[in-house]
Order: structure tokens, then C-alpha cells, then sequence
């Protein structure tokens, strides 16, 4: 039984008269991969800004490497090294990369910031090669790079620390279909490599197929269901799974039974749903 | 009801041997600063009644070619060829001809409702102001039209007094489709319509665009970066790659068996849940840059199965094994004999 390297118990998050997140937990294994899918709202963004420290829950623990997360933290050296424990890879790496710096100067800067005194220039190539960036990427700005080179370059920041965990929020769903299929290949000999932990936050269940041990599957702020990702995928036990499986464009689709299914399990849902979320919200 | 009448007998009647609604001849596109034309050489029909999907990446120049149906070019193009919808080529025609095509014959449905609807007016006002500015039609005549329109989406005609603001983003994309409908097109172009949609959200909205086609005869141009619903729900499709259409055809021949090595790498490059789990078959390299010319087939740098021919002479487009109804599958490959992969990997 592999080390448990980030467990969540029992989060909630409520914004307004919205519960966003109502009580989720999960484990993810040292060196496991595990998806978390949902539509828009259901809270899979929210938790994984929880997980990463961008949102605080309201109550509920987070432990890291068996470390209590969700507390503030004191200092700019237990902020460094929490920030160390998880990282994250967003959707658009045009927004989270500094459009004047520089490939190198991106990852020296962030090795400078959590390991000041060191000489980076050998783990700077470590990391590019890592990521499949050539050395001549090296001066490149990220306009003069392309989509798929961008998105190496966040993954590459992201893993300079050395992180148990990299949250990764969309991280493909921007990129073409071609260069999706290079970035989840290198994310998964990443993962063999070097044992960082994976929590995939993605709408695509094929996407959720190729790089998932495990997946939760979230509806309105809760799980829905959760399991191995060959049997959730292969077997859904929840309607709402189900659906979501059928409303993937595939030969024998109709969309006239899923729009059916959709507004059946809305109306039957989403009452009861919404009691059992104010009733959660003091526990 | 009288144009909805006269819609439905149009799909009753026509569709057949009638003339394309969409029939695109050898476009070509220039662009200043680039060595090469971002479109060159395309051609593309779509029926009345027909589905049509346009598949390609980003900048294969997918969208271009929709949009020039509209004449929505970028500043400084330069075109050569025809674009004719209805009969009328578009890149021709006087400005009052394009205007009348604009808010009539031809319709866009784009990728972004919250982009394309201003958030300080209401949905009616939105949906009405083209065709009371353009046709002259009454404000009440207008506003009887989109309560229609917005129960034909499935929306309740009360959205009318609504704002942007106040609904979700499915809800918004029908409210998009219905103004696209508000001027009785011939043609929809629904530029990656779906693609922001959730996948539950996605279903129900095309189904109504096929209702809708069913209903009126509309032709449905569907430009998408998404092979899995391009095959799902098109008659015929596209696939376009620098600029260039590689493969086109019935869209069951063409994803059972593409002929195309571009059609094949993309089908196998695609996460799916029908086929065997493990690595993706990724497609090396990048698309050719718009700065450098391009001599010879514009895959063959990324290609398997190159030889020397393929960096040397533009292959030509020809046709391959008709399908039995008739339909032509046609591929730009030196080497299409070659290509046996289909969607399973390896």
C-alpha cells in the first residue's frame, strides 16, 4: 500500500447562498494520479484551489504528507515551504507566465525564491530537458513560443520545487488536439520519473481515461461517485455519471435522449440536492 | 407563421438536386507579412438541409474560411476565387448586397455568447434590433418573431425582458441560435458553437440545431476542432491543414477509414473511451509557420509515410473509393494507399 500524500476530509466551501463545495473528501497515493470531473459549478475548480491554498474551506481538513493545511501559516519560510508541498498547472500558461521574462529567467527566478545560494544552471537544464524544451527555447519570451511549449514551461516551474503534488486545473483542455496528446504523454513519464502526485481537475472524460488512476466525479458541490477510473468509466453506478458518459460525441450518439436524461435528472436532483447542502453547511 | 411555412416547404421540396447554399471554389487568402496564403485553393459545398463539419487546428484556417463566408476578413486580405452563398459570390458583391446577406441569408452562431450580446440590453432588444434596423420590420412583428424563436430554442418568450447577466451560458448560446434564426438564414456557420458548452449543455444544443434544420432546410456549416463530434453529427465532413483541405467526405468513410495521414494521426491522437488505454500516438512536431514558404505537401515534415515526392510536388486533390450513395471521399495524398490506420492506435 503505497503513502498517502495528500488527504482531504470533509471540506465545505459557501459562497453567498451558493454551497461551492459540500462535504468532499478524498486520498491521493505518493505517486498517484487523480482526476476530479464535473461541468461547470460543480466545485472541482473550488477544491482545487482549496488543495493549492488559492481559497480557504470554510471547514474541513487538508493534510499534506499527514501536515495540516488549512491553517494560516506564519512567515515567509513556512509560506515557502507549503508552497513547496503543491503546485499547479492552470489552463492558459499565456496567463500565469510573466509575458517579459524569459524561459530560463522563469525557472531561475523561482528556483532563486525557494532555494537561494544554489546554482541553478544544471537543474535549469535538468528541467527543460524534463519538459521536452530544447536549449534553443532558452532566451524565448512567451509570445515567441507556441501553445504546447508554453504549457512545458509552466509544468516545468511548477515541478522546479520539487512538489509532493501538482494540481492540474485544465491544464490540456486549451491546446490542440496534436500537442494535448504530447502533454499528456510527457505528464505521464513526469509521473513515472520522478513520483509527484497528480489531482487532474478536467471536463474531458477521455482526457480523465488516459491519465487517471482514480477519479471523483462532482455534481453541485458534492461527489457523486468515486472509484478506480477503469470501473467508474467502464461501469457508472450514479445517473449524473452516466449522463456525462453518454453526452461524450461518439457514433450512435443522440442528443435528443441525453437533453431528455439532462432535464430528468435536473428536476429530480436538484431540490433534494439543495436542502441537504443548507443542512450540511453548520456541521 | 407565414416565413416559418414557407420554410418547411423548402425542406420538403428541396435538398435534393438543388443547388448548393454554400458552394466555395478555389478561395485563396493573402495576408500581408506572411511567405504563403493562410487559405489556398479551398473547396467546400454545403447543401440546403445539410450538415457540414470543417475540422482542423488552430490556425489551419478553419475559421478563416467561415468567415469569409460573411465577408468578415482581416484588414489587408487579399482573396482570389469565389465564395458564393445562395448563388452570390460574397467577396464580389456590393455593400448593400452584403448587408442584406449579413442579416438574412447567411447567420453566425460564435464561440463566446458573452463576447457577441451586449450585457446592458435586453435579450429582446438584442434579438430584435437587426431586423427592425434592416428590414424595416414592425418592433411588434420583430418581437412576435423572437418570442417564436425563443420557444423553438426552448426558451420561455419572458426571457425577452431579461438581461444577458441573468442566464447561464447554454441558455445564452440559444439565445445566440435564435437571433441567428431571427432573419430566416438559408446558412448557419456555427464557429466551435458548442465548444465552451458543457458536454451535457453541448447535446442538448445540437439537437436542436437539428431540429431546427430539420425544420426549416437550413444548410449547417459546423467549423470544430473536435473529431468525435464532427463525425457524431455531420453528413459530410472537412479536414483542414495549413490552409489547405487534405480530406474531405462522407463523415462515416472518412473516420472509419481516412485516407489522409493527418486524419489518421488526429484520430489517433485523441483521448477516447473506446479505445485501449496507454500512451497517445502524438504528433511530432508543429504546423508550418505562415513565414516560410511552402513547397510540396505541407504534412509531410510531420508525416510517417514522407518520401521525397511529398516535400518536392503538392499533391493533388483526388477522388478515392466513392462511398455507395455517391458521395465523393476525396484526399490531397501522395501516398493515401498507404495510410490503413484508422482510429485505433498503432
Amino acid at each position: 500500500m503505497a503513502e498517502t500524500v495528500l488527504h482531504v476530509n470533509g471540506v465545505h466551501r459557501r459562497y453567498g447562498s451558493v454551497q461551492a463545495v459540500d462535504d468532499v473528501s478524498f486520498s491521493l497515493a505518493r505517486g498517484g494520479s487523480l482526476g476530479i470531473v464535473g461541468e461547470s459549478g460543480s466545485g472541482k475548480t473550488t477544491t482545487a484551489r482549496i488543495v493549492v491554498g488559492l481559497e480557504s474551506a470554510d471547514s474541513g481538513q487538508i493534510r499534506v504528507r499527514g501536515t495540516g493545511r488549512t491553517g494560516r501559516v506564519r512567515g515567509r519560510v513556512a509560506r515557502l515551504a507549503r508552497a513547496r508541498e503543491v503546485q499547479m498547472v492552470f489552463q492558459d500558461p499565456f496567463l500565469s507566465l510573466d509575458p517579459r521574462v524569459g524561459v530560463e529567467a522563469a525557472l531561475r527566478e523561482t528556483l532563486r525564491l525557494h532555494f537561494p545560494g544554489a546554482d541553478h544552471a544544471r537543474r535549469i537544464a535538468e528541467l527543460l530537458d524534463q519538459v521536452g524544451l530544447g536549449t534553443r527555447t532558452r532566451d524565448a519570451l512567451p509570445r515567441q513560443l507556441s501553445g504546447g511549449q508554453r504549457q512545458r514551461v509552466a509544468i516545468a516551474r511548477a515541478l522546479a520545487v520539487e512538489p509532493a503534488i501538482l494540481v492540474l486545473d485544465e491544464a490540456v483542455a486549451a491546446l490542440d488536439v496534436s500537442v494535448q496528446a504530447q502533454i499528456l504523454n510527457l505528464l505521464a513519464d513526469i509521473r513515472a520519473q520522478t513520483g509527484v502526485g497528480y489531482l487532474f481537475i478536467t471536463h474531458d472524460l477521455g482526457v480523465v481515461r488516459c491519465v487517471t488512476d482514480d477519479v471523483i466525479v462532482m455534481r453541485q458541490g458534492r461527489i457523486v461517485e468515486a472509484g478506480s477510473t477503469e470501473q467508474v468509466l467502464s461501469a457508472p453506478q450514479h445517473p449524473y455519471t452516466r449522463l456525462l458518459l453518454e453526452s461524450v460525441p461518439r457514433p450512435g450518439w443522440d442528443p435528443h435522449a441525453i437533453a431528455a436524461a439532462r432535464r430528468a435528472l435536473h428536476h429530480t436532483a436538484s431540490p433534494s440536492d439543495s436542502t441537504n447542502g443548507q443542512s450540511t453547511v453548520h456541521n | 407563421m407565414n416565413t416559418q411555412e414557407k420554410h418547411a416547404s423548402c425542406a420538403s421540396t428541396g435538398s435534393v438536386t438543388a443547388s448548393p447554399v454554400l458552394d466555395i471554389r478555389g478561395l485563396r487568402l493573402r495576408l500581408p507579412r506572411t511567405a504563403r496564403p493562410v487559405l489556398d485553393g479551398v473547396d467546400l459545398t454545403v447543401a440546403a438541409g445539410e450538415t457540414v463539419a470543417l475540422v482542423g487546428e488552430s490556425g489551419s484556417g478553419k475559421t478563416l474560411t467561415s468567415r469569409s463566408v460573411l465577408r468578415l476578413l482581416p484588414p489587408g486580405a487579399g482573396t482570389e476565387g469565389a465564395v458564393r452563398v445562395a448563388g452570390e459570390d460574397v467577396l464580389t458583391m456590393s455593400a448593400a448586397r452584403l448587408r442584406a446577406l449579413r442579416t438574412g441569408t447567411a447567420a453566425m452562431i460564435f464561440q463566446d455568447p458573452r463576447a457577441a450580446i451586449n450585457p446592458l440590453r435586453r435579450i429582446g432588444d438584442f434579438l430584435t434590433e437587426s431586423l427592425r434596423l434592416n428590414t424595416g420590420t414592425s418592433a411588434e412583428e420583430a418581437e412576435r418573431r423572437a418570442g417564436e424563436l425563443l420557444v423553438a430554442v426552448g426558451l420561455a418568450p419572458a426571457v425577452m425582458r431579461q438581461y444577458p447577466g441573468q442566464l447561464s451560458g447554454g441558455m445564452l448560446q440559444r439565445v445566440m441560435i435564435a437571433a441567428a434564426l431571427m432573419g430566416d438564414p438559408a446558412l448557419l456557420l456555427a464557429d466551435e458553437a458548442t465548444t465552451a458548452l458543457d458536454v451535457t449543455t453541448q447535446a442538448e444544443v445540437v439537437a436542436l440545431l437539428g431540429d431546427l434544420r430539420d425544420r426549416f432546410g437550413t444548410g449547417l456549416l459546423f467549423v470544430t476542432h473536435d473529431l468525435g463530434l464532427a463525425a457524431t453529427i455531420s453528413d459530410r465532413v472537412y479536414v483542414m491543414y495549413a490552409g489547405r483541405i487534405v480530406e474531405a467526405g462522407p463523415a462515416d468513410a472518412l473516420f472509419a477509414r481516412p485516407r489522409h495521414p493527418y486524419t489518421a494521426a488526429l484520430l489517433a491522437a485523441t483521448p477516447r473511451l473506446d479505445a485501449p488505454q496507454g500512451r497517445l500516438n502524438a504528433i511530432d512536431g508543429q504546423p508550418p509557420d505562415l513565414k516560410a514558404e511552402l513547397t510540396g505537401c505541407p504534412f509531410a515534415p510531420r508525416c510517417v509515410h514522407a518520401t521525397g515526392i511529398c516535400t518536392e510536388q503538392a499533391p493533388e486533390d483526388r477522388a478515392v473509393t466513392a462511398a455507395p450513395d455517391g458521395r465523393e471521399h476525396r484526399v490531397a495524398c501522395h501516398h493515401s494507399d498507404r495510410v490503413t490506420g484508422s482510429a485505433d492506435h498503432g
